[in-house]
């Protein structure tokens, strides 16, 4: 088809076709195009009649194929427009009117992250300005890593199987009982570097296991989140400016924390760390059960036995470490009752806690 | 464990003057939280969490200890009159270095025995019963409130000789429990020329026990190894509180004392005659002293501690403390085994000075933030993107069911030893029926539509142990629409489900094959892959820029019948590649845009609508250019078996 036998002017208007159809999104607009290019009158296909029968008689064969061969195209793309549009209006044919806009209208599909993973996130998304990347390890795990390397005694109650989960066919390994073995990791794999990098700090969320039957309270799987630095001097008041800086962070300008001496085996001085109950404000309630305090996190400064074990020498490097419950986090920021629920999954508990108030 | 306040007072006077609330406050900032408070009004006793580290508050002595360092207040003088020790009367041999030292005496008792009042409410604070048997409460009394655990034998059934010793396989014992127990080479026992008559620290034995009948007691005050105790409770699973307190280091010079104590208690309560007193064995050796050096425990504290108020905490708490150069050097009581290096000691000082005065500050930072990982980084991606996509996160156990479907040989390596119950036994290798579960649930519940998500660890055994791979699983089930006038409610057609999974993933940037969630279940299909299997988080934060065209785009419709059995892969394919060639980078898109089959069609023929897009970067295409395209399309279309649809 020699479309340089017609007039530039129907040229460009044919290679504007399509674009104009798909333009036309009613079917008044339809109607327009359609009398601009195939009407009976003042069209283009009336123009290109008139020229072909003005036409020198030799070139009325050529000239007549063209002009066919465009009034077919323009009318097939008409008639297949007009059908999409004519569907499209038979669905809402009529409501269009009165349509009242505060009916339900469709929503964009709406998932949401499990509440865990939020809080997860956002403890990540809050310890890193203060320079703490993340580091993960596996979830079954070497006796090594997960009591040995943390300065537990091999006759330790926790090493027990009423406590830890072991495999079957692997006696050495067990199911991680803490996220603390990946400081054990991290540190084994960073020691070399330590002086290059300038000291050791970053966060590791993660699924931790303890033969807990299920309640409430308990769950035989849960998160943790454990956080750890190691550089030069590090005392408690560091990992007091750290930790009540991330409780500001989690639950508010206004959150209240204290420290309490504890005992864990890989950390010396060990403490642990209490949030005002944000239920009651202190005043007393069943959640903290009317000591108007929470206990959020078991913390401390790295003991030097697990430095010693990883290669870093304790008496240049100090550091401290805190491990958090991401469970009891979570339902105390949204005052969730039972812990079950986060791993029930039931969408309408799943969407509410997408929610962003 | 629980405390009589009454008790505790009778310990540390000072206390006395103190309301409960505010022991309540003073207990948890030594490090001894407090669980609860019972009968408070009347004579409280509280519930106090002791660490394991910290035996030695294990006695009402041993936490006022705790509290009269704090305070500065002196404990009550133990009312203790050391026993004149002379001749063994019995032979008492140490044949293990678990003991090294055995207190003892023999005493003839009284015909009338009472326990005093005081006794028997501070028994009955702890949650146990007078016995109304002198020599089993005042252990018991003893017990509580000083920490250190004693036993009484009924000195006329022991044969011949007392020996501390390791047990011999096939020895058994029946303890006071009445429960028959078989002994180890690993069981440190108090045997007499007959066999063994006690588990030592755990559990005296039933032959020897003290009863109304008994008319000359042993006594035993000795000190075991707590390791050796911890692991003889733990193999007969027995937690007794002498195995507690044993087990977590009992104070060796009390060995003597307690023995002294529960002499005097029995000459006392049941009128008691001392027959004999003495000791086999001797106190084991000091331990190294430790150094305190100012600069650990400024650096511990974030401040200048002057030493002078280390000195006296430490000393408070029982230590004998030396100047040494520009530090302390601290010799730690007998009843803290805990204290063994430098940084416990900055512990005790800031401990008991309080943790409250410890300043707060921000380390700085000593070199630059690393980058987070990309794995990390990548799970956030995918888990945001699924989330936006209108699916539901969720968190289900690690391990499942084994049972269905059978387990073959590849999954014994990820069986749980002790697993809470069957169906939490063993580490999953798919999410897919974890998914399962959580929709089906869903759907009984009443949800319409199911959409979710997991991603999670799954392990596949290998023979060094369960390997993890990072696991992403979706599913989609249940019927679409119907919330809304605007959206009819419809089932999903079951291409429209396998097909939405298929575009979630290739939104994802990945490729897998959805399986159906039941065969003959609801209908909704669910797929997992790897998530090495998507494109790896990348550094780069916009792309490199790509020039458009701004000339008008040509859009052009080619209707094809083809076999109902052709491949849309192989053939799209073959027209773009076609298309490609002649058009080059006006070729922009070719897709299907309407599958159709009637009757009107040839049989075993369906039509499909194949949509291709131009667009020049440097001119308006003209007519003539796509028509040619179009034909070239066509012929690799009929290269395929696809004819023009007229």
């Amino acid at each position: 088809m020699d479309l340089n036998l017609l007039p530039l002017e129907i040229q460009e208007a044919h290679a504007a076709f399509p674009v104009a159809l798909a333009a036309c999104d009613e079917l008044d607009a339809l109607n327009r195009l359609k009398g601009a290019y195939t009407g009976r009158e003042g069209s283009h296909a009336a123009r290109l009649m008139d020229l072909l029968k003005t036409a020198p008689k030799e070139q009325k064969r050529d000239l007549g194929a063209v002009i066919n061969g465009l009034k077919q195209a323009w009318e097939e793309g008409l008639k297949s427009r007009q059908a999409e549009l004519e569907a499209a209006r038979k669905q809402v044919a009529g409501l269009a009117a009165h349509w009242d806009a505060e009916l339900p209208r469709p929503l964009p599909a709406r998932g949401a992250l499990h509440p865990l993973t939020r809080v997860m996130d956002r403890l990540v998304d809050v310890f890193r300005p203060l320079g703490y990347h993340v580091e993960e390890g596996p979830e079954v795990e070497t006796e090594a890593h997960n009591f040995d390397g943390l300065n537990i005694p091999e006759d330790h109650p926790a090493r027990g199987s009423a406590d830890t989960f072991y495999l079957n066919a692997h006696p050495g390994l067990l199911l991680r009982t803490h996220t603390s073995p990946v400081q054990v990791r991290a540190l084994k794999r960073l020691a070399p570097e330590i002086t290059a990098r300038g000291g050791i700090r970053f966060l590791a969320p993660g699924r931790v296991y303890r033969k807990d039957e299920i309640d409430p309270t308990h769950s035989p799987m849960f998160h943790q989140v454990e956080g750890m630095l190691v550089g030069h001097d590090i005392g408690l008041h560091h990992l007091k400016g750290t930790l009540a800086y991330a409780m500001k962070a989690l639950f508010g300008p206004g959150a209240e924390v204290r420290f309490r001496p504890s005992y864990f085996p890989f950390v010396e001085p060990g403490c642990e760390m209490d949030v005002r109950c944000p239920l009651c404000g202190g005043a007393g309630c069943r959640v903290c059960k009317g000591s108007g305090w929470v206990e959020i996190l078991g913390a401390g400064l790295v003991h030097p036995n697990v430095l010693a074990f990883a290669g870093i020498d304790p008496a240049e490097w100090s550091g401290f470490a805190f491990g958090m419950g991401v469970e009891r986090m979570a339902m105390m920021l949204s005052q969730t009752p039972d812990l079950r629920l986060f791993f029930e999954n039931d969408q309408r508990f799943l969407a509410a806690m997408g929610g962003l108030d | 464990m629980r405390y009589h306040l009454r008790a505790l007072r009778l310990e540390l006077p000072a206390l006395a003057e103190i309301p409960l609330v505010e022991v309540c406050e003073l207990l948890p900032s030594l490090g001894f939280p407090v669980d609860g408070v019972e009968a408070r009004e009347t004579d409280p006793i509280l519930d106090v969490d002791v660490t394991a580290n910290r035996g030695d508050a294990q006695s009402h002595r041993g936490l006022a200890r705790d509290l009269s360092a704090r305070l500065g207040a002196a404990l009550a003088p133990l009312s203790h009159t050391a026993l004149a020790e002379g001749e063994a009367l019995f032979p008492i041999r140490l044949e293990a270095d678990a003991c090294p030292i055995y207190a003892t005496a023999i005493l003839e008792l009284g015909s009338v025995q009472a326990t005093p009042e005081e006794a028997v409410g501070l028994l009955g604070a702890m949650g146990a019963n007078a016995k109304q048997l002198a020599a089993v409460d005042a252990s018991n009394e003893l017990l509580h409130r000083y920490g250190h655990p004693t036993h009484a034998f009924d000195a006329d059934t022991l044969k011949g000789a007392l020996i501390v010793r390791w047990g011999r396989e096939g020895e058994r014992l029946v303890g006071l429990d009445g429960v028959e127990r078989k002994l180890t080479a690993e069981d440190l026992v108090i045997a007499d020329e007959a066999g063994p008559v006690a588990l030592a620290g755990v559990m005296g034995g039933d032959a020897t026990k003290v009863t109304a009948s008994t008319r000359r007691v042993l006594l035993e005050s000795a000190y075991f190894d707590p390791r050796v105790v911890r692991r003889m409770a733990h193999r007969h699973g027995l937690h007794t509180d002498a195995s507690h307190r044993f087990g977590r280091g009992a104070d060796p010079a009390m060995a003597p004392v307690a023995r002294d104590l529960l002499a005097a208690r029995l000459m006392a309560w049941a009128g008691a005659r001392l027959v004999g007193a003495w000791t086999a064995g001797a106190l084991p050796g000091v331990r190294p002293a430790v150094e305190l050096a100012p600069g650990l425990l400024n650096r511990i504290a974030g401040e200048a501690i002057p030493l002078e108020e280390a000195e006296l905490w430490l000393t408070r708490l029982g230590c004998q403390v030396a100047r040494s150069g520009e530090g302390l050097q601290v010799q730690p009581p007998t009843w803290r085994h805990d204290l063994a290096i430098p940084e416990d000691l900055a512990e005790e000082v800031l401990r008991l000075r309080g943790f409250d005065r410890l300043g707060s500050a921000l380390p700085p930072l000593e070199g630059p933030p690393q980058p987070l990982e990309s794995g990390y980084l990548q799970r956030r991606r995918v888990a945001a993107r699924l989330a936006q996509l209108g699916f539901f996160q969720t968190v289900t156990y690690g391990f499942v069911d084994p049972e269905e479907p059978p387990l073959g040989d590849e999954a014994a390596g990820r069986i749980l030893a002790n697993p809470l119950g069957q169906e939490y036994s063993l580490m999953r290798g798919t999410l897919l029926r974890s998914l399962r579960a959580t929709a089906l649930a869903n759907l009984a519940q009443g949800a319409r539509e199911v959409r979710l998500f997991e991603i999670a660890p799954t392990h596949r055994a290998t023979p060094a142990g369960p390997e993890e791979s990072w696991t992403v699983g979706l599913l989609w089930a249940g019927q679409a629409g119907g919330e809304d006038p605007l959206s009819p409610v419809r089932s999903l057609a079951p291409e429209e489900g396998r097909a939405f999974l298929l575009g979630v993933l290739e939104d994802l940037g990945a490729v897998a094959q959805p399986v159906p969630v039941a065969e003959d279940g609801p209908l909704g299909w669910m797929v997992e892959l790897p998530l090495a299997a998507l494109p790896a988080h990348s550094e780069r934060i916009i792309p490199p820029f790509r020039p458009f065209s701004r000339f008008p785009r040509v859009e052009r419709d080619l209707s094809l019948l083809v076999d109902l059995a052709q491949g849309y892969r192989e053939l799209a394919d073959a027209m773009a590649a076609s298309l490609r060639a002649c058009a080059g980078s006006a070729f922009q898109d070719l897709r299907c845009v309407d599958v159709f089959r009637h009757k009107s069609l040839p049989t075993g023929r369906q039509a499909w609508l194949m949509r291709m897009r131009f667009q020049a970067l440097d001119r308006t295409l003209t007519g003539e250019d796509v028509d040619a395209w179009v034909a070239a399309a066509l012929e690799a279309a009929r290269a395929h078996g696809a004819e023009r649809r007229a």
